[in-house]
């Protein structure tokens, strides 16, 4: 039976196809006078493909991919908004695109690094910034091993981080490749860090601090923030911020104001670069003065020579990534910030809480939120007393035969079968408008014709299909 | 929700049932275990002859959604391992305590015995568990 | 610029349905004293201002005629269509494939680098990207420790010295210890309690190592060493025996020359591949390919998800999570533009190109080849002057090679040359000319 499926390997033909290849205008040596014959490979198994088949193929796949562009993306804590398109254009400019990360004529990316780390800090308040990190979880890496540096240098040895149930899965796994253990805080009803808990987890000692969201993955602005990175920096520890979910607080409130001493931001996220298929991002760290001698290198600061490199220290937690970080992801960050300017950054915050709690109020008509309250940015909606037994998994494939893609499913863990809606500001009233549309009529739909959800996607290429196949007898190649 | 729970056997917080025939101890993971974690997908099991500590790590179990430890009831010796499950690590969620047995232990400290649950006891976890 | 789309009017009325009344009571929760409302930024430009600002920022990075210089990114030809494909909407706005079934194109994508890649390398699986080569190898290193349980990692000399500065950084935070070796000293070193040997071919100097003999004489010796090996520039696959054929436990490397511009080294892409029996430890997402529950058709899917941070969490062997997705993309397009007949035509270029350069200045009095070996698109030149043959450089537009003592202050008067197919007969012509003029004119120097 033929499959549904035509993979480009099947498109290649039998002619030496060689569009991309200058010609040769040197006088030419055998390759076997070059290189030993022992070294030497027998063939490529890859096809040859006309041009007009690699055309065909992606443009036909892009139709059953579907983006930002397409419609409503509302993953919670992803910020998936709109990626504006001068963005492309000026990354694409070859005075940026074509420079080498070794060449010395650089004044131009090297004053784009740091004005960028400039405007960065007056958005969150932080002292310092390093652009090396490729994305968030790299940036939670390099943190994490700057609070290590730090307090080894101190001569004191701290070897856990305190971790809410609520955190993003990064938080834990990074703080591992750091070397520290967790102690997980179990969020307390009104879904914020309890703070005798907290209290308690830092008088043992060795804590070498903690690690938050704020708004959390709840959506909800941790009202004791102010008293959280207190007890934490009483018991000798410091503040690691995640700058996920930063959009709803752009202007509005500052990570160093909260008491934070490292962030990390989301350049994929809150400064719209486009990340397809999963990045490329660029997760940039700030970080309190205190800290600066233990940022990754090279980090550029302003002489009176003009833009240089800081010296390098052995204080430094040394490099985390080759060259200077995603260049091309800052330059389209670096133009969304100049292109908004405070007022547009400012409306930006506004706007995505609106938008959300728009959503949230409208949507609790019918579905169950497990914290009801003003959120920020995002809320999370629960599984919990669905008619019929219909799960988060249910409706968010039946949103797709809506022609829309479905929130993140069943993340935060505490809840259980959560649906994280993120709308962000770019989505219209219309829009949005719609997703309550659909989300109405799946609820109805729920009630009255269950099976219509537990066997959907109906309108897509493929019908819902079998993970645990995929993960028994994986096949990740043809 | 209603789980199997063999009267048979004995138990352990972690979610573990023990099979005791001498100083042999077979041991799996209990239905309500199963059910929390969904289709298994695959199971890593310790090598034969390893020596184990009561609660320490003697395997993962994994699903598309979730990962779940096994964790050693007794302390003891490796002596035998179900194979079956690396080609048919479904039938720990079919038959959770028969063919879906994980390891055999040949137990080093009798008195640890002591420590594990009863059924019954079992059964109130999983229904506080529940709640 | 601004991107909201919402009037004042609809404003209004989004306020009435939450019932509030104003936003400023959608802040609530947060304390007066930590609320600031202001940016001391400028104020936000139009479209055209920004782009004439942006222009100017770049102008004042220099774009040289023709390059000589490599180092771990390097000038190859990107074809069209990779920019055509990374640029349709429906890709580049997208993110992570959660719900593989509105996703089926960028996931058949996916697949299809991950055979690509396969394919190429002859290795037995490939993920979906690391950030970068550096970060790939540190992740690797840290998989054989986690395979093999062991705390030690050995680094050949000859790596890329960012990378190996990269992969002390994490093995720091692992407390794993690394030993730096020479391929000579291996011989007492090496033992039963390393977890790997990491080497990089063709390595930061240029040469290509004797594999063979590294990978017979550590199974030997220590058999359950694991054998990880890196590239910086893997066009030279197109020609080069592929590590899937020479025992390699792990291959990684940098995926830039794969259809990714310079962009001043950001963003580049990891490519991470292994034996089979490794890919329960492997780090990044990866694709399979599975069918419908109630159906028969086929669909890719993301899979083997329990490795990854979001389910394991501190129990994750890597807390990857956004990868380089898009520049995978990119590399699939610009492998498939090429072809089997490309690669080895681009890859033959590069090799022919280098061999007729050194061959030139080895006709120059005061230059040296200082490679033994066989070598790619790079080699070492000793010369009386590095200083004046980079002025001369300049003066005639070709970004000059790499002053090897920037990584290596011992390493006097030494550069690292690297030509790809990029280097026309001309600019040879011109660098030949530059380094005549270098000896001639030291003072200008």
């Amino acid at each position: 039976m033929k499959s549904n499926i035509t993979l480009i390997f099947e498109k290649g033909i039998d002619e030496e196809l060689q569009n991309y290849i200058p010609e040769i205008d040197i006088e030419v040596a055998d390759l076997k006078e070059i290189i030993p014959q022992a070294l030497l490979r027998n063939d490529i198994p890859i096809p040859n493909v006309p041009e007009i088949e690699i055309v065909r193929h992606f443009v036909k796949l892009s139709h059953k991919n579907y983006g930002v562009d397409t419609g409503i993306y509302p993953l919670g804590s992803c910020t998936m908004k709109y990626n504006p398109k001068i963005g492309e254009s000026v990354e694409r400019l070859p005075g940026f695109s074509q420079i080498h990360p070794l060449q010395e004529e650089n004044q131009g990316s090297i004053e784009l690094l740091y004005n960028i780390s400039k405007f960065l800090g007056e958005i969150t308040g932080m002292d310092w910034f390093t652009l090396q990190p490729a994305a968030g979880a790299h940036g939670e890496l390099a943190g994490l091993l700057i609070m290590k540096k730090y307090f080894e240098h101190k001569g004191i040895k701290k070897e856990k981080i305190v971790v809410p149930d609520s955190a993003h899965g990064t938080n834990p796994a990074s703080a591992k490749m750091a070397g520290f253990s967790i102690i997980e805080l179990k969020s307390n009803e009104q879904g914020e860090v309890p703070l005798d808990h907290l209290e308690y987890a830092m008088q043992g000692g060795d804590v070498a601090g903690i690690m938050l969201t704020n708004p959390n993955t709840l959506g909800i602005f941790d009202r004791h923030i102010k008293e959280i990175t207190q007890i934490v920096h009483n018991n000798g520890g410091l503040c690691y911020y995640d700058g996920a979910n930063l959009n709803p607080m752009l202007g509005i409130c500052r990570p160093r104001d909260m008491g934070f001493d490292i962030v990390h931001l989301n350049l994929h996220k809150t400064f719209a670069t486009p990340h397809g298929g999963g990045g490329p991002g660029s997760g940039p760290i700030g970080v309190i003065n205190d800290l600066s001698p233990f940022l990754p290198e090279p980090c550029i600061i302003s002489t009176e020579n003009g833009l240089v490199c800081k010296e390098s220290t052995d204080k430094s937690i040394g490099r985390i990534k080759s060259f200077w970080g995603n260049f091309g992801v800052i330059v389209r960050a670096y133009a969304y910030i100049l292109a908004l300017g405070a007022e547009g950054l400012l409306r930006v915050g506004k706007i995505a809480v609106l938008n959300a709690n728009y959503l949230r109020i409208l949507l609790q008509q019918k579905y169950k939120l497990p914290y009801n309250r003003i959120c920020q940015h995002e809320f999370v909606i629960s599984d919990k007393n669905m008619p019929n037994n219909i799960t988060t998994e249910d409706i968010a494939k039946r949103i797709l035969d809506y022609g829309i893609y479905a929130p993140t499913i069943y993340f935060p863990l505490i809840i259980q079968g959560a649906l994280m809606i993120e709308p962000t500001e770019t989505e219209s009233k219309e829009s949005l408008d719609y997703f309550v549309e659909i989300m109405n009529k799946i609820y109805e739909e729920a009630k009255e014709n269950p099976e219509l959800l537990k066997s959907a996607p109906h309108n897509l290429p493929v019908k819902r299909l079998d993970a645990v196949l995929a993960a028994r007898k994986p096949v990740l190649h043809d | 929700m209603s789980y199997e729970f063999p009267s048979d056997l004995k138990y352990t917080t972690s979610h573990e049932w023990v099979n005791l025939h001498d100083s042999i101890a077979t041991v799996g993971i209990t239905d309500y275990a199963q059910h929390q974690l969904g289709d298994i997908v695959f199971v890593e099991l310790p090598t034969i002859g390893m020596v184990l500590e009561k609660e320490s790590n003697a395997g993962e179990i994994e699903s598309v959604k979730a990962v779940g430890e096994l964790l050693m009831p007794l302390s003891g010796e490796i002596v035998e391992i179900n194979e079956q499950l690396a080609e048919s690590p479904e039938l720990v969620n079919s038959s959770p305590f028969g063919d879906g047995w994980m390891i055999k232990i040949k137990i080093s400290h009798a008195i640890e015995i002591d420590e594990l649950i009863s059924v019954e006891r079992y059964k109130e976890l999983v229904k506080s568990e529940e709640e | 610029m601004d991107f909201v789309p919402h009037d004042r009017k609809t404003i209004a009325e989004m306020l009435r349905v939450i019932g509030v009344a104003d936003i400023e009571e959608l802040f609530q929760d947060i304390p007066k004293d930590l609320i600031k409302e202001k940016l001391d930024l400028p104020t936000g430009l139009s479209e055209p201002d920004l782009f004439r600002h942006m222009e100017e920022i770049s102008r004042k990075n220099k774009i040289y005629s023709s390059s000589f210089l490599g180092a771990g990114c390097y000038y190859h030809y990107i074809p069209s269509l990779v920019d055509f494909v990374i640029s349709r909407s429906e890709f580049y706005t997208s993110y992570t494939p959660y719900q593989a079934e509105a996703s089926q194109g960028y996931l058949q994508a996916i697949y299809e680098y991950q055979t690509m890649i396969s394919r190429l390398t002859q290795m037995d699986i490939a993920n979906a990207s690391m950030y970068d080569g550096s970060t790939a190898l540190a992740e690797a290193a840290i998989m054989t420790t986690l395979i093999t349980n062991k705390k030690s990692i050995f680094m050949l000399e000859g790596i890329h010295p960012e990378y190996i500065e990269v992969v002390k950084t994490y093995c720091w935070g692992q407390n794993i210890s690394i030993e730096i070796t020479t391929e000579d000293k291996l011989l007492n070193q090496l033992n039963e309690d390393v977890a790997a040997l990491l080497f990089q071919s063709p390595n930061f100097f240029g040469d290509i190592e004797d594999i063979s003999k590294l990978v017979k004489y550590v199974r030997e010796k220590a058999p359950n060493c694991l054998l990880v090996q890196v590239m910086t520039d893997p066009t030279c696959l197109g020609v080069i025996k592929p590590p899937g054929l020479t025992d390699i436990d792990i291959f990684v490397a940098e995926g830039q020359s794969f259809g990714i511009s310079p962009s001043f080294g950001g963003p580049g892409l990891g490519i991470f591949t292994a034996k089979k029996k490794y890919l329960r430890k492997m780090p990044g997402r990866l694709v399979g390919k599975t069918k419908e529950i109630n159906g028969t058709r086929e669909g890719f899917i993301l899979t083997l998800q329990a490795r990854e941070q979001h389910i394991r969490r501190e129990k994750a062997s890597s807390n990857i999570c956004t990868n380089q997705a898009l520049c995978s993309l990119a590399a699939l397009v610009y492998l498939l533009a090429m072809g089997r007949t490309g690669l080895k035509g681009i890859a033959t270029q590069n090799f022919q190109k280098a061999h007729y350069l050194k061959s030139k200045i080895e006709k120059i009095p005061g230059y040296k080849i200082l490679n033994t070996k066989p070598t790619y698109n790079e080699f070492l030149v000793n010369c009386s002057s590095i200083d004046s043959l980079i002025y001369q450089c300049k003066q005639r537009n070709l970004l000059p090679p790499l002053k090897i003592s920037k990584y290596y202050p011992q390493m006097k008067n030494t550069a690292l040359v690297c030509i790809t197919e990029m280097n026309s007969k001309d600019s040879i012509e011109t660098f030949i000319q530059a380094a005549q003029a270098a000896l001639n004119n030291k003072a200008e120097g």
